[in-house]
């Protein structure tokens, strides 16, 4: 009796494992012929910003799609959608995405096939030109750029009162003048006049846009670093920071929050969408401006530049064109939907014809009565556009390493040559 | 239980089987370990064989290309790779030894009868180990930061003069990621220590007492020799995990100042998800740690003598 | 001279315990804080703990992610325990040459890191999908799945069965008990100590696992403790007291079973003593 019931125990076992087996190795269904879903799913990340945009978009499309939103944080849809599209079966993943601006052509050349061109769902000339380059590959538009991540110079008035500076004095600075002025509020107020992460060269980036220039060529693909004048100059601003002694030093994006809601730095210089969070002080209410963003001292560098920023993408699965018409529809040509956006969410969108609305006019009282969406919209029509290209990352990776070596003396000259050839050597 | 550790403890001698038996014996030890070795097979082996494969791949995502073996050459030019196996390195010769002998006495002072408060103890050591990374790398960066809790320790107690840059000096960033693996991993591996002590027959310590030896003595010549498959088990399962560390640097300084802290597992990660995947090149770094942990694997076994 | 000892036993176990245990106490005082005070590192509690919950049960699905990652971490730790202590137990009592092998071979599937098989492994589960869809992509069996059967928990028991008498298994026979027998009447209850340490490592592995079920999970309802949180970081301004109450009680499973089951520990060292 006992070995009847072990043999069946065994057997048991073997057919769970040979199905198993089989089942694993057996082949790949095609996924063609499938009939077009119901339902659109969209992956996007932070429920306050991108996640409640897409709620509102999805409302003034008068709910016709039935639209599944699912919020996951951004290195996490990066993530997923590598290994799925890379996999090879497109099992699992969402009619529209959205991804970051600077990795938009690495997603586009990888995966060729994987997304759907958009081109004839929205008007391109309603959109400002920095926004469109990234997020198109090959002259096709796969982008539907959506949040601007235009800088501006946020600062305290009252430190900066106290130092004796007004908000003219910050308006269409150099960095050399930032800086000069950060030296006489340190002196004057001892406060600190900025925050940076030294693994993150993010100013760099903000410099360098301002004059149209990148880690790459405008082909994308050549490394640009040793004869790159904005560049150079970008490294010199940002040593010259670093022994002015004005600099707080953080390591994370809490301590950089930390750094100005606990009022220890006097600016910050950043893309719009820190604001929020800047605002989630309450008791600094009033005390805050923002200033177009310091330029570089040479020529073509604007006060005007971008950081962050992302857009949507539609995958080539079936109900592409579903998700396509809803972007078009939406994010494409509605000006009042951007007129919520902003009044909603405070995300301000690059869709230029939204920005005469009603909405973009409000005064916010956190930063004395400024009108600041207005302010940053006007900015952003001037964002020099440059091509991201594939390796942002990558070569950022290389420069923090050598940032730290020319903060330690390494003449420029090697620093930035040095660079080249490692970035050369590892992107060929 | 007793009586079952008391059976335990007879001298037994094993009756020579007819070789029929034994036959037997073996085909049902092979039903034993099927399911697992089927498994392993279909969800490791066979990932890890299109993993070799890809390992002599390269391009960007989808767009790969057989390229022979230049992957690997690429390897011993590409300095960031050398920078996170240096570093890799220096986490494991420094890092492993710390945690096991930590992680050895402290179980060894928990199974003390005598102790007080005991659950307590096993319980607070053991907790970091289920900390989310989340946590961890905010409380870290918070507890390392330069007016963080740790500098002004030191400076009330006039150990340095002015705060140190924890997480922005490559040395010290480097002591802060040991830091954090020891504290999160010690009561880990605790717990294997802890267990496998209640098997050790207690009469073995009695009869040391009696012959007067002290307790560092009983230590080196009963828990120590008692204890081999569990140290060696944890020294390489040690090893593994910090030749794949990765969460600790993601979390706390993501590989930086610099490449100071970047580990080959990072360095994968950025090759797959942060750069412009190249899933080739990104595959044959991975073996490299495999080769690693084989010959570190084989070295253990040999100095723990297991092959008798 | 011994009590001097002992003062250095507890004061050195109090060091250990504090360094251990403070980021915890930290975590529980920034529940009750709101996001800034987070943030700028506040050791007193606030009074915001009532509105973080809020926010977290509100607008977050925590108690579908709850129920999922107890589902998930509860079979896999029985599955896990199942397979891996019988094929531990195999290799050892029943040890051959061959067996020997094959041990050292699977082995090798530790040593890999994750994310280099992730992307074949997905291919696998992408194509279970289309035969046996309850085993396929954003099925909880997929998360499942590749972690019950890992070659850690067969070197696990492996070598804790290295301390086992075997003895016990010739007088099982005696007795005349089968195989299996000998295997869950004798063997499973031996080893209590090692199966409650191997329950609360996989346990806690299976509930800390993050990118498996990121990758092979689509959608929210099946979301788990780890990917919720993530998410909860995500963006251009996290709330950090939210993410606090978040983790604090999602850690607070792990911290249970830890306590359930460490009482085998004691349990265990009792026997041994009374024996």
């Amino acid at each position: 009796m006992m070995r009847f019931s072990q043999l069946r125990v065994w057997l048991l076992v073997v057919a769970v494992v040979t199905v198993l087996a089989l089942a694993a190795c057996s082949s790949d269904e095609t996924g063609g012929g499938e009939a077009e879903p119901d339902k659109i799913t969209a992956w996007a990340w932070d429920p306050y910003f991108n996640i409640a945009a897409l709620e509102i978009a999805k409302e003034s499309y008068g709910n016709k799609l039935e639209l599944d939103v699912i919020e996951n944080a951004q290195d996490d849809i990066v993530q997923k959608l590598n290994t799925g599209l890379s996999s090879g079966s497109m099992k699992g993943m969402p009619n529209i995405v959205l991804i970051e601006d600077q990795r938009a052509q690495g997603f586009l050349q990888s995966y060729p096939d994987a997304f759907f061109p958009i081109d004839e769902y929205f008007n391109l000339d309603d959109f400002a030109p920095y926004k469109l380059e990234p997020t198109s590959f090959d002259g096709k538009q796969y982008g539907l750029p959506f949040d601007t991540g235009v800088t501006g110079l946020f600062f305290r008035t009252d430190y900066l009162k106290e130092a004796g500076y007004t908000k003219e004095d910050l308006t269409n600075i150099t960095w050399e003048r930032y800086i000069e002025i950060g030296k006489d509020v340190k002196a004057k107020t001892g406060k600190d006049m900025i925050t940076l992460d030294p693994n993150d060269l993010g100013i760099i980036r903000v410099m360098i846009q301002s004059a149209g220039s990148w880690y790459m060529k405008e082909d994308g693909k050549t490394v640009n670093l040793v004869d790159n004048e904005p560049l150079r100059k970008a490294f010199e601003n940002y040593k010259a920071m670093m022994e002015a002694d004005f600099v707080k030093a953080n390591s994370d994006w809490s301590q950089f929050i930390a750094a100005f809601n606990s009022g220890d730095v006097a600016t910050v210089p950043s893309g719009n969408w820190i604001a929020p969070s800047i605002e989630a002080e309450e008791s600094q209410a009033g005390k805050w401006a923002v200033a177009p963003i310091p330029k570089l001292d040479i020529e073509g560098s604007v006060n005007a530049s971008n950081q962050g920023g992302s857009s949507f993408y539609v995958l080539n699965i079936p109900g592409k064109e579903k998700a396509a018409e809803f972007l078009g529809k939406t994010f494409g040509s509605n000006k009042d939907f951007y007129q919520n956006l902003v009044v909603e969410v405070g995300a301000l969108g690059t869709y230029t014809p939204a920005s005469d609305g009603e909405a973009y006019q409000t005064e916010n009282e956190f930063f004395g009565g400024q009108s600041v969406i207005s302010d940053f919209s006007k900015w952003m029509e001037e964002i020099p556009s440059v091509n991201y290209g594939l390796h942002t990352y990558a070569i950022e990776d290389i420069l923090a390493a050598e940032m730290q070596n020319y903060l330690k003396g390494k003449s420029l000259d090697d620093v930035l040559a040095d660079a080249q050839a490692q970035a050369e050597a590892q992107l060929k | 239980m007793s009586k079952v550790v008391k059976r335990a403890n007879q001298p037994y001698t094993i009756n020579l089987k007819s070789t029929g038996s034994r036959l037997k014996k073996n085909y049902i030890g092979w039903l034993f370990i099927l399911i697992a070795t089927a498994g392993i097979c279909i969800f490791y082996f066979y990932p890890m064989v299109q993993a070799l494969l890809l390992s002599f791949q390269s391009g960007m995502g989808a767009n790969l290309e057989y390229v022979g073996l230049d992957n690997y050459v690429r390897l011993f030019k590409d300095p960031t790779f050398i920078a996170a196996l240096r570093n890799t390195f220096i986490y494991l010769l420094i890092q492993v030894p710390l945690m096991i002998i930590l992680a050895l006495f402290l179980s060894v002072l928990l199974n003390n009868a005598t102790l007080k408060f005991k659950g307590f103890f096993r319980t607070a050591i053991f907790l970091p180990c289920v900390t989310s990374l989340v946590a961890y790398a905010v409380l870290f960066k918070y507890l390392f930061g330069e007016k963080g809790l740790i500098n002004q320790f030191l400076l009330n107690l006039s150990i340095i003069s002015q705060p140190l840059n924890w997480l922005s000096d490559p040395l010290l960033a480097k002591i802060t990621i040991i830091i954090a693996i020891t504290w999160r991993w010690t009561g880990y591996n605790m717990i294997f220590y802890l267990s496998a002590l209640q098997n050790i027959d207690k009469s073995m310590y009695e009869a040391a007492e009696i012959d007067g030896a002290s307790s560092l003595q009983q230590f080196f010549y009963i828990t120590v020799p008692m204890l081999k498959p569990i140290i060696l088990f944890t020294s390489i399962i040690s090893t593994i995990g910090t030749l794949q560390i990765f969460d600790e640097i993601m979390n706390i300084t993501n590989g930086g100042p610099g490449n100071a802290t970047l580990s080959i597992s990072m360095y994968i990660y950025n090759l797959s998800f942060e750069y412009s995947p190249d899933f080739g090149y990104a595959a044959t770094v991975s073996y490299v740690i495999v080769i690693l942990v084989v010959l570190l694997s084989l070295i253990q076994f040999k100095v723990a003598g297991d092959k008798k | 001279m011994k009590k001097l000892k002992s003062v250095g036993i507890y004061t050195f176990l109090s060091i250990a315990a504090l360094v251990s245990i403070f980021p915890f106490l930290w975590m529980v005082v920034s529940m009750t804080n709101k996001s800034v005070d987070v943030t700028k590192g506040r050791l007193l509690p606030g009074r915001h703990l009532i509105e973080n919950l809020n926010v977290l049960f509100e607008s977050v699905n925590m108690v579908t992610a709850l129920v999922n990652s107890t589902i998930i971490a509860l079979i896999t730790t029985f599955l896990t325990l199942l397979i891996g202590s019988l094929a531990g137990y195999g290799f050892e009592i029943y040890r051959t040459p061959g067996k020997d092998k094959v041990f050292n071979i699977l082995l090798l599937s530790m040593m890999i890191p994750f994310a280099a098989i992730m992307i074949p492994l997905y291919r696998i589960f992408g194509r279970l999908s289309s035969t046996v869809p309850f085993l396929g992509i954003d099925t909880l069996a997929a998360v499942i799945l590749p972690t019950v059967i890992t070659a850690f928990f067969i070197f696990l028991f492996r070598q804790n069965t290295k301390m086992f008498a075997k003895e016990l298994v010739e007088a099982g026979r005696i007795d005349g008990l089968s195989e299996l027998g000998i295997f869950f009447r004798i063997y499973v209850p031996t080893m209590k100590t090692t199966y409650a340490a191997a329950a609360i490592i996989a346990f806690m592995n299976s509930w800390n696992n993050y990118l498996w079920p990121l990758v092979v999970l689509q959608s929210p309802e099946k979301q788990t403790i780890p990917l919720l949180i993530s998410n909860l970081g995500a963006g251009y301004t996290p709330n950090f007291g939210v993410i606090m109450t978040a983790i604090v009680i999602g850690t607070l499973p792990t911290a249970v079973v830890f306590f359930v089951m460490q009482k085998y520990f004691v349990e265990g060292m009792m026997g041994s003593v009374k024996g």
